[in-house]
């Protein structure tokens, strides 16, 4: 048609100009699509014209749609990791949706922090001299991160199964990676602990260190909550897993939970639930059971994999032998 | 209420008779609804116990209908094989493997302990990325007709009260436990992160 012409004749500016003048005045329904297609032209087409569009999509952060302000939250990501320069501006932005009033919003803030916090580690770390803006920045984050480590406290059970997902990747970014960590192929090239100098000119690498040790025992502390529920229960055994896998020297106290945990089942949970649960710690127990380095904890998780009626030969068929050589896992 | 329909997968083995009966009235009733089997072929009943029909995933319906027409029609019209396949091909074209599908869903019910246990074997061997959660809810059904029809409808209501939920992750644990007394079935219930 005519009209299908005239917009292939059009600048990609001309028709983000046009995308977003259309966004101001539609449902919602047909506003997330429309924006969908402005981050689209804008991050992916045309990056050049990021710059100038930002403020436009940043003003819908206070949209009455829940789902378009998760739509910018998506977009600030998207955004931060294409430009790195950005991050100073958009991270207050961030802060703000992370204390929306919608609980789905929040979530999706604290997702997009889970993200963010290693981009921001990142470009401190890689720029020569930090400058005030982003000494800020880095503030900023640095308190974010302490809200939501304080969101395992939430009353919401979905914001505590989030928070407990960021806690696990805060403590692998803030601990080192060694010759013996799984690392998962699309995050070989993640900022961890390792790779942070130790004079930096502000990121200082001993209290990065400290505040990786204090998230694990804040997750450890929150797994023996009495009144944990089975679903932030099971999250919490599979970050313990990854991390037993990701950061091996954490290995003893991960089994030492599972332990615990076994031994201790919160008395909240319904039969059911602890199927649910004591499966699942079956489950993580043969993926740190697999890993190489579970070398000094075999008997350990032995004993508890035969509790929960693991037989022997299945057992020994999982354990790798002392001196195989290293493989990659999966 | 969330604002975006739940996007839900109904994982079988053979992604024939208890995903499909499911499938069938999720989507009847406006689900975002997907079904899945997690075998490492498809089987249908055979002649005997010990003779399935065996198909690879790659094989549509329609194909194992004219399969079975010609093996025996008679059998499979009077066992229901041939009802089965002809309801399934209106659905979708063939069946589909749980494992090799990269999208993403909200909820995932399996029909068996074993399927349940497969999904989690895959889910937490996919590496995570975006950290989006994912339930899975196993629901115990026998693989014939009629189970199949009673679970459809058991899976249904689970995920219309799912649906209605104001804040699903925050009201799923109590509302599982309700259905379980009412149901007088246990479920298993975990969430993996993609």
């Amino acid at each position: 048609s005519g009209e299908e012409e005239s917009a292939a004749d059009m600048t990609t500016s001309e028709k983000v100009v046009e995308l977003l003048n259309q966004a101001a005045l539609i449902s919602t329904e047909s506003k997330l699509t429309v924006l969908k297609q402005v981050q689209e032209l804008i991050i992916n087409k045309d990056p050049s014209l990021l710059d100038n569009f930002l403020d436009e999509i940043i003003a819908f952060q206070t949209d009455k749609s829940m789902e378009v302000r998760k739509l910018v939250i998506g977009f600030i990501e998207e955004a931060c990791k294409r430009d790195n320069e950005l991050l100073p501006k958009l991270i207050a932005n961030l802060n703000m949706l992370l204390k929306d009033e919608s609980v789905n919003v929040v979530k999706k803030a604290i997702l997009t922090l889970t993200q963010l916090y290693k981009v921001a580690l990142q470009w401190l770390v890689r720029s020569k001299s930090v400058s005030d803006m982003q000494e800020a920045c880095w503030d900023m984050v640095t308190q974010m991160k302490e809200d939501v480590l304080a969101l395992l406290d939430s009353d919401n059970d979905g914001v505590r199964t989030h928070a407990i997902k960021f806690t696990e990747t805060l403590i692998i970014t803030l601990s080192p990676r060694t010759p013996d960590s799984d690392v998962p192929k699309k995050q070989e090239g993640d900022i961890s602990l390792d790779k942070i100098p130790r004079d930096h000119s502000y990121i200082r690498y001993d209290a990065l260190c400290e505040e990786g040790r204090s998230a694990l025992e804040q997750l450890l502390k929150f797994m023996v909550h009495p009144a944990i529920s089975s679903i932030n229960l099971t999250a919490a055994l599979g970050s313990l897993a990854t991390l037993a896998r990701q950061r091996p020297m954490f290995m003893s106290e991960v089994v030492q939970a599972y332990e615990t945990l076994h031994a201790n089942l919160p008395p909240t949970l319904a039969k059911s639930q602890v199927s649910s649960v004591r499966k699942n710690l079956k489950l993580h127990l043969v993926s740190v059971l697999r890993h190489p380095s579970s070398l000094e904890f075999q008997g350990q998780i032995s004993t508890l994999l035969l509790d929960l009626g693991m037989t022997q030969n299945d057992i020994a068929r999982l354990t790798p032998a002392p001196r195989e050589p290293r493989k990659r896992p999966r | 209420m969330p604002s975006h329909p739940l996007r839900v997968a109904v994982v079988c083995s053979s992604n024939q008779n208890r995903s499909m009966e499911a499938h069938n009235i999720l989507s009847k009733r406006g689900f975002d609804v997907r079904s899945f089997g997690t075998g490492t072929h498809v089987k249908l009943p055979g002649p005997a116990p010990d003779k399935p029909n065996v198909y690879d995933f790659k094989t549509t319906y329609e194909q194992m209908y004219n399969d079975l027409v010609r093996k025996d029609k008679e059998l499979y019209t009077q066992n229901g094989i041939l009802h089965m396949l002809d309801r399934n091909k209106r659905i979708k074209p063939r069946p589909e493997r749980f494992q090799n599908c990269k999208d993403q869903f909200d909820l995932v019910i399996t029909c068996e302990e074993r399927v349940y246990d497969q999904v989690l074997e895959d889910l937490n061997s996919r590496e995570q990325e975006t950290f989006q959660p994912v339930h899975v809810i196993n629901v115990d059904i026998q693989d014939n007709h009629e189970e199949a029809t009673l679970g459809a409808f058991l899976i249904c209501e689970l995920c219309q009260c799912i649906q209605h939920t104001d804040d699903m992750e925050n009201e799923i644990d109590e509302l599982l436990q309700e259905f379980e007394d009412k149901s007088s079935r246990p479920f298993l219930h975990t969430v993996c992160f993609y």
